[in-house]
């Protein structure tokens, strides 16, 4: 292959990856009742038919809830975790390593429908928040396990003996070794366990009470039926907050996120 | 030695959240609907007493659900196929490329996985649709007379899936290219190998284990895949994740959705392994 070939070639795949998310974007700003192209002249007109809906505001603030308490719950539990798995785990580092990323290596549905018939088994139910929040819990894990045990690679456990020996007790050694150095790590994992919760799709579906609906279940019943352009401003923001995200972290906080 | 219980306690206490979240919450379902797929159907309820082997039997009774399950398959081995071929060149560049291109590629690769599967989906169905941007440019240009019928069908589901899933076939095999020792592509074209015979001896076999994980991840990830097959192929084709999800959502049939949820999963591990072993063997031979 020609080389001048070779990057073209690249090029239209990358325009492929961008082209669904670009025209949701660019349908945002149409002026006119239904999705057409060109747009029917620039118009803000959807985002306030957007922000004066309060189905869509109320799911807003169900997911960004569930998203945060997800991230904590997951950010503490994956932490954890992955100490144990740095400096504990001695033979077992390899089970511990697939058993904390399997949330992320089985399939998604799967593990929705088999929650679901869990809570209804023990007798949460899905009236409350519990099973949601567990479910996304589940998924973000290996998020945070995996960018915090990446930060952990350096860590040598002689600093930790080190402090032992100067009279340093666990928590203290804890707070002021370890999770200094875990910090990058440990931030990075939790932004990006509220980016997936976020986005989540079929565990919140399966998961979700009546009247409980996360921002992209939401979106996703509005587009069984609708088809005006309101989908494409409410799009617009939520691929605006996460970019705002991740653009924070890399950028201002000049974390590097570990997604694989 | 006698160690004191509390430290050796201490560590344990770590992994213990970790451990028991995934052990009620992960196994436990697990467990729970390979029994719930023997369990009777019931009547108003999801499932009734007893136990019965009747719900496989609805399922290899009727050739619908097993025509499903080959459709289903066969979208995932275009997917993932089309995934390679469309992903290796943008690997390749990824890990050998100029310096410039990467940084920029990679983040174009990345971006599309932190945009929520639903709004991607969206975006589907803006550009195929009967009055999407496709059918109308090509209409407006007057080289069709008539929609292309791009949505509600399996080349729909195809085009988006690739998208979707794309980004999972290039990054294993970047890091598997990228650990390939460059010496040894540039100790074959010194001793006189051509690009194209450098890369189909080095290259190509040296970045296996990549390709594999790439194409099993794909393949995996588009078997259970449900937003965007439910929302391009509309009530029109259905995929098995689809007919699941909607026969436990719509119609309550816990134990019969059970049934056919662990067959697709059966299916698709069967496909793994056979597609590892054949891999494998050949990355040996």
């Amino acid at each position: 292959m020609s080389k001048p070939f070779f990057t073209v070639y690249c090029l239209i795949i990358y325009a492929f990856l961008l082209a669904p998310i670009a025209v949701v974007v660019i349908a945002s700003f149409n002026a006119g009742a239904f999705l057409t192209f060109p747009p029917q002249g620039l118009s803000f007109r959807w985002y306030l038919v957007f922000f004066n809906n309060e189905v869509f505001m109320r799911a807003i603030r169900t997911s960004l809830w569930i998203a945060a308490m997800t991230t904590v719950i997951s950010g503490i539990i994956g932490t954890m975790a992955a100490m144990f798995y740095v400096t504990h785990a001695g033979r077992l580092k390899e089970t511990v390593r697939v058993a904390m990323l399997a949330p992320l290596l089985l399939p998604e549905v799967l593990t929705a429908i088999s929650l679901l018939f869990f809570v209804y088994s023990v007798g949460l139910g899905t009236q409350n928040l519990v099973g949601m929040i567990v479910g996304h819990v589940l998924i973000t894990l290996p998020f945070v396990f995996i960018n915090v045990s990446a930060s952990m690679e350096s860590y040598d456990p002689a600093w930790s003996l080190a402090a032992q020996s100067l009279g340093a007790g666990r928590f203290t050694r804890f707070r002021r070794i370890m999770l200094p150095l875990i910090k990058p790590g440990v931030i990075g994992g939790c932004l990006f366990a509220f980016i997936i919760s976020f986005d989540v799709f079929t565990i919140s579906f399966m998961l979700k009470g009546v009247g409980m609906s996360t921002l992209p279940i939401q979106l996703f019943d509005y587009l069984r039926t609708n088809f005006t352009p309101e989908a494409a401003a409410v799009s617009t923001c939520s691929i605006v907050l996460t970019m705002a995200v991740v653009i924070i972290s890399e950028k201002v906080l000049g974390l590097r996120i570990h997604r694989f | 030695m006698n160690v004191p219980p509390k430290k050796r306690l201490g560590p344990l206490l770590l992994i213990a959240p970790a451990a028991i979240l995934l052990g009620v919450f992960l196994v436990l379902p697990y467990l729970n609907i390979v029994v719930m797929s023997f369990r009777m159907p019931g009547q108003g309820t999801p499932y009734g007493p007893g136990f019965t082997l009747g719900n496989y039997g609805k399922f290899f009774s009727d050739f619908f659900y097993i025509q499903q399950v080959i459709n289903t398959l066969w979208i995932g081995f275009l997917t993932t196929f089309l995934c390679l071929i469309l992903g290796y060149p943008v690997a390749w560049q990824l890990a050998r490329g100029a310096s410039a291109f990467r940084a920029v590629g990679y983040a174009l690769v990345l971006s599309p996985l932190l945009v929520g599967i639903v709004i991607r989906s969206y975006g589907w169905t803006i550009l195929l649709g009967n009055n999407g941007i496709i059918n109308r440019t090509l209409t407006g240009w007057g080289l069709i007379d008539g929609p292309l019928p791009l949505m509600y069908n399996a080349l729909g589901i195809i085009i988006a899936l690739v998208h979707v899933f794309l980004p999972f076939m290039i990054l294993p095999i970047m890091s598997a290219i990228q650990g390939i020792d460059p010496s040894l592509e540039a100790a074959a074209r010194s001793l006189g190998a051509s690009k194209v015979t450098s890369f189909r001896r080095i290259t190509l076999p040296l970045s296996l284990p990549g390709i594999q994980a790439g194409c099993i991840l794909v393949f995996v990830l588009s078997l259970s895949a449900y937003v965007t097959p439910s929302l391009i192929g509309g009530l029109r084709v259905k995929t098995m994740a689809v007919t699941v999800v909607d026969a436990l959502i719509d119609t309550f049939q816990w134990p019969f959705g059970s049934a056919l949820a662990l067959m697709l999963s059966v299916t698709g591990a069967i496909v793994v392994v056979i597609f590892g072993r054949l891999t494998v063997m050949k990355w040996k031979a």
